[in-house]
């Protein structure tokens, strides 16, 4: 008898968590998994419930319902060897104004009991992995908006810790920079290390191993960037340019494909199950009906896209489970 | 387990060192700390002459009075608290003048003090005055109890060298060998001050204003301190961390500690070797008596930063406490002349016994209350005590 190895066991796990602020529900039934080694993204516009739902699980905001465990623990009860080895990344700027970069990160490192031996090297590696070495003389009130979210990160990273929640780090930064911390982010992904980010930038999803997305405290959906295109989609997607005009109708025979819409006079978008195979099938298709291929290749909405679709779907649902209520 | 206590001293030093760092980085509030009190004490003890000027006052003489018309005579009766600025025989118009606030008291002698003293009445001399302060009422009070006290022996000076026997059946016939200056004044007083220091008014307020200016220094900088935390969320870092409430309590006591007994010493030091004010009971005395006062000091403050919802509450709060220090403590008006509940009050604030015990071990080289020695622990403890609970419940998760 042959044993599969044991899948791992999450590290970071939300069962029917609800909070509510004075009879206002803030975060509504939530429920999900971060696999360790995996960045998870908590993706939603401003106010759908991220950071009551980051804070929640750092133990700083007890919930209303439901069970969190971040490491095996209950966040509310966390020992003192799993704080050692958890990050937090508050939304707001925390730091110290009046002390310097390099300052407030070693601060930050003998709070988690760094002695003066050890923090050196700890210190410049932060500051360099965000690239503020340069500036570490520089007072932290003094550093420009986008400074200041790097030196956040670097304290929430010279502790080397194995769990971070990270709120909004690329919050009004410019896309370079947003870029860059996503790449720090990403490295530290690489080094085994499990994270969960937020940011209201739905476009970022693309950089997460697996999202969440929130909408209005609710999660609407969760899953691998790549599974939540096609689940809105219902597959993958095929956008067709001609030159002369062309109808869905000249596709909807072809085996692979699921599904087409008109998106202009001369352009349809066609959902197959797969683009590889379902590709030449179609070339061949519409070469046979005399049509004149500008472009035929794989589209991938964006996360934009995406996200506007979900919200879409659950409030179409929504509204129809409330009428089907109302009716009875 | 000594890794343990390692890694707990790290965290502590960790406040440690970034509540110096602020501070420092802070020129402008340093300086002022330390020289600022110093300045204070300075032009107190150059400005302040300890006595009140001398009530302007007119005595009214009436026409047929025997008493005496020279301002000097009068002015001796109470020296160094009346000034008489006229003699006059017309009582409407120098009440005229009082009520106009040109002088500060009347006098009003009696007509004819001797024959009425002789028909066995006792002569009744009118004094008035025209003031709102307490403190002047209070000192107008004994400047006519001296001057009528003097009056009176003047009266009995004039009965006596006249004749009149009065003390006859006590004294029998030998009172004719008595002279009548011993008559009016049978005993008078030598006086001796046993303080082992002198007392000028530098000397008395200095340990005072040092008391004062330390307990005002540690309330108001801890008292700010973790309000911003509060407020900027930082406390949340602290909730994630492996840190715990006394670690952080610690690591504020023993930042703020450092800096005030830096700033009481160079305020100490320019007060003892630049305006030589005593410490009779030696610095070591004095240096645990800072301490405590330091201790229950900074238990004020944290106190405060922990309930008050803003900065400005916090300062708001501390400008309370400096208002009730300055006003119970004993620093203007002495502790024993409230009220009995307000006294409770005075002595639930640490600068009571801050200012009481150093004056004690500086000026009389020991401290005879003990007890608010014991008491300025026990308001410390229970304040650190208080502290370490509300900063427990708000470090506990939100509910």
């Amino acid at each position: 008898m042959t044993t599969s190895p044991a899948a791992p066991d999450p590290v970071i796990a939300m069962s029917g968590v609800t909070r509510r602020f004075d009879g206002l529900t803030a975060v509504h039934d939530m429920s999900l998994q971060v696999m360790p080694g995996t960045i998870l993204g908590l993706i939603g516009p401003s106010g759908s419930g991220k950071t009551t739902t980051i804070r929640m699980l750092t133990g700083t905001l007890r919930p209303t319902e439901g069970e969190i465990r971040v490491g095996g623990e209950d966040p509310q009860r966390f020992s003192r060897s799993l704080r050692e080895r958890i990050a937090y990344m508050p939304q707001l700027f925390s730091l110290y104004a009046d002390l310097t970069a390099e300052e407030n990160v070693g601060f930050v490192a003998a709070l988690y009991g760094i002695s003066w031996f050890g923090r050196g090297r700890r210190i410049r590696r932060a500051l360099e992995i965000v690239d503020l070495w340069d500036v570490r003389g520089r007072r932290a009130g003094q550093l420009s908006g986008g400074m200041q979210r790097r030196l956040d990160l670097a304290c929430a990273i010279v502790h080397e810790p194995d769990i971070l929640f990270i709120d909004e780090p690329t919050a009004g930064i410019d896309p370079m920079l947003r870029q860059q911390i996503w790449d720090e982010l990403r490295t530290m992904r690489d080094e085994k290390r499990t994270l969960l980010v937020t940011t209201q930038y739905v476009g970022e999803a693309e950089y997460c191993d697996s999202v969440a997305l929130l909408a209005e405290g609710e999660l609407v959906a969760v899953d691998t960037p790549e599974a939540l295109r096609r689940r809105v989609f219902g597959g993958e997607l095929i956008q067709i340019e001609a030159a002369t005009p062309i109808t869905p109708e000249l596709v909807s025979n072809v085996a692979e494909v699921q599904s087409a819409r008109q998106t202009s006079p001369r352009s349809l978008m066609a959902v197959v199950a797969d683009a590889g195979t379902a590709t030449p099938r179609l070339m061949e298709t519409l070469a046979g009906a005399g049509i004149d291929v500008v472009s035929l290749e794989e589209y991938q909405p964006t996360f934009d896209e995406v996200f506007a679709e979900l919200v879409r779907a659950r409030r179409a649902q929504r509204a129809a489970n409330e009428e089907a209520a109302d009716a009875a | 387990m000594l890794r343990d206590l390692w890694v707990r001293a790290v965290r502590i030093t960790s406040f440690v060192g970034k509540e110096l760092r602020e501070v420092i980085r802070r020129p402008g509030v340093l300086a002022s700390l330390v020289l600022g009190p110093f300045l204070i004490m300075l032009l107190f003890g150059i400005g302040y002459t300890g006595s009140r000027t001398p009530f302007r006052t007119e005595i009214v003489v009436p026409r047929d009075s025997p008493l005496p018309r020279d301002e000097a005579f009068y002015a001796e009766l109470a020296p160094g608290r009346l000034e008489v600025v006229q003699i006059s025989e017309e009582r409407a118009d120098t009440e005229r003048r009082l009520r106009g606030r040109g002088i500060d008291l009347m006098v009003v002698a009696p007509t004819d003090a001797v024959a009425q003293l002789r028909a066995g009445e006792q002569t009744e001399i009118l004094v008035a005055w025209n003031e709102i302060d307490p403190v002047y009422d209070g000192l107008a009070h004994l400047a006519v109890a001296t001057m009528v006290a003097e009056l009176n022996a003047e009266i009995i000076r004039q009965a006596a060298a006249e004749g009149i026997d009065l003390v006859e059946g006590e004294l029998g016939p030998r009172v004719r060998d008595i002279s009548p200056e011993v008559i009016a004044e049978p005993t008078a007083a030598v006086v001796e001050n046993v303080a082992p220091s002198e007392p000028t008014v530098l000397n008395f307020f200095a340990p005072a204003v040092l008391a004062l200016v330390l307990q005002h220094l540690a309330v108001t900088l801890t008292a700010l301190s973790m309000v911003r935390e509060r407020l900027s969320g930082q406390m949340d870092l602290f909730r994630v961390a492996p840190v715990n409430s006394m670690e952080v309590l610690v690591g504020k006591y023993v930042a703020y500690a450092v800096l005030t007994l830096i700033v009481g010493g160079v305020v100490g030091a320019l007060m003892v070797f630049g305006l030589g004010v005593p410490v009779l009971g030696g610095y070591v005395a004095a240096i645990g008596i800072v301490l405590l006062l330091a201790f229950a000091s900074l238990g004020v403050g944290l106190l405060i930063s922990l309930v008050a919802d803003s900065e400005r509450q916090a300062v708001q709060l501390s400008m309370l406490v400096l208002l009730a220090s300055v006003f119970f403590s004993g620093f203007v008006l002495p502790v024993q002349d409230f009220i009995g509940a307000v006294q409770y009050f005075a002595y639930a604030l640490p600068v009571t016994h801050g200012i009481a015990t150093l004056q004690e071990t500086m000026l009389r080289g020991e401290v005879t209350t003990t007890w608010m020695i014991a008491a300025l622990a026990g308001i410390g403890v229970a304040l650190y005590l208080l502290s370490l609970l509300r900063l427990r419940a708000i470090l506990r998760a939100a509910n």
